[in-house]
């Protein structure tokens, strides 16, 4: 057979299958879901992106075709809710840094999140 | 021809940029000196050593590379490598020197053995590089950068990853892209990131020491087995984000078999397990 053990043991190697609820991988389901959301904190790196977020939120937003829901989850500042929606870590610290919340507050409310499913 | 003369491992954290931007009063503190002492005598260490060139395999953060094309290794092949802003003003250090001969070097001998690397001539580099180096590789005042460097980013924030077996591999050929470059260089390989940490969900802030010391036992004595850990393993074992540490065996697998190790610390603090492990080359 072409599909040998050793190809089978490689492509398993990759990625993970079947993580404990409780914890979670950045992959094709995150990246898909997440796709807008992480297009428009990772613009946060450049500072005329910074400054547009403070002088008009709602025009930065517009620039990345977010969902209604997105929106909503940016102006509440719902950490948890971005994150299941598939924003990734790295680029919420982007946004957690012009909103002025420290990354230990989204860690306690991320132990006290019940994992990326609820 | 150029030479391998020895090996670091270190971990990467904004925190410990923040500590080293504070000052040598916050970094020979209670709390900080068990991770910024083990640093100052690897900075000692190295002084003496006196390598011309840095490799540092390393990973992003979305900081350069981002998802719109996301590569799963990416050399620089640069003279000079700015500092990237994160997302909160970058860090006041000049651009780090490179060199743009070895990169290109380098660029041919992976793609060579079938490591087909993305090829920057123009790369950013974030805390994956710029949180340990300042501590042994910059001279405060008018000195600035020491050593020039060619950055080397692994994935490993967007699965599928490389797994530790190829990225094992991937510091053995680059092991061969350094010896047989042509100029005379003494060369440091560094690999950063790890080691245990989780920065998602309900485990957010979890630090596993036991797993950490355990992973510098195996890297330092038998490097090898690590490269048959599944990233699941290695996931429970130390986090998500964790799995940095095959920038490590990266490291590892450039160095000779019998590299010993010669500074090994750690510290678990806060959200972090800060590792740090040299590995001395005999001439």
């Amino acid at each position: 057979m072409e599909l040998t053990q050793d190809y089978l043991a490689r492509l398993d190697a990759v990625q993970p299958k079947e993580l404990p609820s409780d914890l979670d991988l950045f992959d094709e389901a995150t990246a898909t879901r997440g796709i807008r959301l992480n297009k428009a904190a990772y613009s946060l790196k450049d500072e005329p992106q910074r400054d547009l977020f403070h002088k008009d939120e709602e025009a930065w937003m517009e620039q990345f075709g977010l969902t209604d829901e997105e929106k909503d989850l940016v102006r509440r500042r719902d950490w948890i809710g971005l994150w299941r929606a598939g924003m990734s870590i790295y680029v919420m610290v982007k946004l957690s840094g012009v909103t002025d919340t420290p990354l230990p507050e989204i860690g306690k409310q991320m132990r006290e999140s019940g994992g990326a499913n609820g | 021809m150029a030479r391998v003369v020895g090996g670091i491992g270190a971990s990467h954290a904004p925190s410990m940029e923040h500590i080293y931007d504070a000052g040598e009063e916050v970094r020979s503190s209670d709390e900080w000196q068990p991770l910024f002492g083990p640093f100052k005598q690897v900075a000692d260490w190295l002084e003496e050593l006196r390598p011309d060139r840095l490799v540092v395999v390393y990973n992003d953060h979305m900081d350069q590379f981002f998802l719109d094309a996301y590569p799963t290794f990416a050399l620089g092949v640069a003279d000079t490598y700015p500092v990237a802003d994160e997302g909160f003003g970058a860090r006041p250090f000049p651009p780090l020197p490179g060199d743009s001969k070895l990169g290109w070097h380098i660029a041919r001998s992976l793609v060579a053995d079938e490591f087909d690397i993305t090829i920057c001539q123009a790369l950013e580099v974030d805390h994956g590089v710029i949180s340990p180096l300042p501590m042994v590789d910059f001279s405060e005042g008018e000195g600035g950068w020491k050593i020039p460097i060619v950055p080397l980013a692994v994935n490993v924030i967007l699965h599928p990853l490389p797994s530790p077996l190829r990225c094992w591999k991937l510091g053995q050929a680059l092991r061969r892209a350094i010896l047989s470059f042509e100029d005379d260089l003494r060369v440091v390989v560094v690999g950063t990131g790890g080691l245990s940490h989780q920065l998602t969900g309900p485990r957010f802030g979890q630090v596993t020491p036991d797993w950490d010391q355990e992973f510098m036992r195996l890297l330092a004595e038998e490097p090898e087995s690590l490269t048959k850990y599944t990233y699941k393993q290695l996931i429970e074992l130390g986090g998500t984000e964790s799995v940095e540490v095959v920038n490590w065996l990266a490291m590892r697998g450039a160095l000779p078999e019998d590299a010993k190790p010669l500074v090994t610390a750690y510290y678990a603090h806060r959200i972090m397990g800060y590792g740090l492990q040299t590995f001395e080359v005999a001439a």
